[in-house]
């Protein structure tokens, strides 16, 4: 995936749809949907959404890039994956608002980079390229006062009854965080991953 | 006869699910399955490191796992975790089939001095079962069946979409109406109801960050069992048994309710079923919510 998506020049303009179409997993059969709302309809948490699917991907075709990359659809996506195996197109509904959720939060979206998911996958992160594996300890920890301090030691103690009831049954180890032997290898391949998603700048079917 | 598989626990079996799969690990030698570790396996990427990560590099853990796996032969890998199973048969199928993708990840698994030519097949636990080890022989070898148990058969999300129906998912159930887990609860001797809520969503990964997002979804599912009068529900996904057992109480706190339901893995009840120990093979100890009745048919 390229990292920046092309402002639209005028109210219908086509080259955020294009761009998309070109360089978001999936996007290519996007420009099959139909707008018959299966997705939308089939969505656990779509009457929460700012636009369902459905309308995002219309929304997408008008050229409407900031309403789409700042709406909260891209922040209730369960990953639940019914809109995949129903849409009679065969659009890949979840990959695409996948990919767009990395876009958003890419190019400084506000409500991106403030969202829940932008936090909490910064923290997941952490745990998984440093250590190689996820520890749920630093995941909860670091997203918990991604906030700030008093919002973390706050959201920490509201879940110290769950935290204890996990240790008790020997669900959350106490010691040192599980990492893996090859984290150097790890973080070679990771390097070369972003070198090349980087190359895709500007152009071509990102991955 | 006994079946070696490349096997991929996942980091919730060093935690959350820890319980997973230790019952699993049980219920593999009651079955004659040989599950071998891919040696220092990595993190899949869940369903949400690709916002900080990126798409390419997320891809690329699942294809450090696999370099490694083909490294250690050409059997199968299996996994228990939905999102463990989605990620890496992702990552496999997207080499297998896009040429691009292809070379790529062999690019950045080069950077290190690995490769990997997609050869392997990725596949779910379940479908192995269903498909592999099938249901006949698992009837077989229950020993203690959990006579007079009401169970929820609940599937959830990953387990089964968007691959079960799929050819190079096994071909094994069906998005809407899966049956495969009432099966599994059925061969265990016990009563699986029809529980309409079996494919509903907990919320996955928003549910741990943002449960006011999606506490309702789990308030639903509990309702159904309740109504149903249910003495667990039973789930084969590490993410689903933790959010829908550890809320709980946050549940009754928001909504008024009692639940006190217990949420077991399918692979605790076969544990049980097959003459295992309830705390050293079926893990039942593991659960914060405690099922006594399952216990009871161990004894």
């Amino acid at each position: 995936m390229t990292t920046t998506s092309p402002q639209a020049t005028r109210k219908y303009d086509l080259g955020f749809a294009r761009w998309v179409y070109e360089n978001v997993d999936g996007g290519d059969r996007l420009a099959l949907c139909m707008q018959c709302g299966t997705c939308s309809g089939s969505c656990p948490v779509g009457t929460q959404m700012d636009y369902g699917p459905r309308k995002l991907f219309m929304m997408i075709r008008a050229g409407m890039k900031d309403a789409v990359l700042s709406s909260n659809t891209l922040w209730n996506c369960v990953s639940c994956y019914n809109c995949v195996v129903r849409c009679p197109r065969q659009v890949p509904v979840t990959y695409i608002l996948h990919d767009l959720a990395v876009v958003a939060v890419r190019e400084g979206y506000k409500e991106a980079v403030e969202s829940d998911n932008a936090r909490f996958s910064a923290a997941f992160n952490f745990s998984a390229e440093r250590y190689g594996r996820t520890d749920e300890r630093i995941v909860t920890g670091k997203f918990y006062f991604s906030e700030g301090l008093s919002a973390g030691f706050k959201k920490g103690m509201d879940n110290m009854k769950i935290a204890w009831n996990m240790v008790k049954t020997k669900r959350m180890p106490l010691g040192l965080p599980h990492k893996i032997k090859g984290k150097g290898e790890l973080k070679t391949i990771l390097d070369k991953a972003r070198e090349i998603e980087e190359r895709h700048k500007g152009g071509g079917k990102g991955n | 006869m006994t079946t070696k598989m490349t096997y991929y626990p996942g980091c919730s079996s060093e935690a959350s699910g820890a319980h997973l799969d230790k019952s699993l690990q049980s219920i593999a030698r009651t079955l004659g399955i040989e599950l071998e570790p891919i040696e220092d396996w990595n993190c899949c990427g869940a369903s949400v490191n690709h916002i900080k990560g990126g798409h390419a590099p997320t891809t690329a853990m699942s294809a450090r796992n696999l370099a490694q796996a083909k490294a250690q032969g050409n059997q199968d890998v299996v996994t228990p975790c939905a999102a463990c199973f989605l990620n890496t048969h992702y990552a496999n199928e997207a080499m297998r089939e896009d040429k691009q993708v292809y070379e790529e990840m062999n690019e950045a698994l080069g950077a290190a001095g690995r490769s990997y030519d997609a050869s392997l097949n990725v596949r779910h636990i379940c479908e192995v079962l269903i498909n592999d080890v099938g249901l006949d022989k698992i009837r077989e070898s229950v020993k203690k069946p959990l006579k007079g148990l009401k169970v929820a058969g609940w599937v959830g999300c990953q387990t089964v979409r968007p691959h079960a129906a799929t050819e190079r998912g096994g071909n094994f159930d069906e998005y809407d109406n899966p049956r495969f887990l009432d099966d599994f609860i059925e061969a265990a001797g016990a009563e699986a109801v029809d529980f309409k809520a079996r494919t509903n969503c907990c919320g996955g990964s928003v549910a741990v960050m943002s449960p006011d997002k999606t506490i309702h979804l789990m308030r639903d599912i509990l309702q159904e069992a309740q109504e149903r009068g249910v003495d667990c529900i039973a789930t084969p996904c590490p993410l689903c048994q933790t959010n829908l057992e550890m809320y709980q109480g946050a549940i009754n706190d928001k909504y008024g309710t009692h639940f006190d339901i217990p949420v077991v893995f399918y692979s605790q009840l076969l544990a049980v079923a097959f003459g295992g120990d309830p705390d050293g093979d079926a893990a039942l100890n593991q659960n914060i919510i405690k099922a006594p009745k399952i216990a009871q048919v161990a004894k």
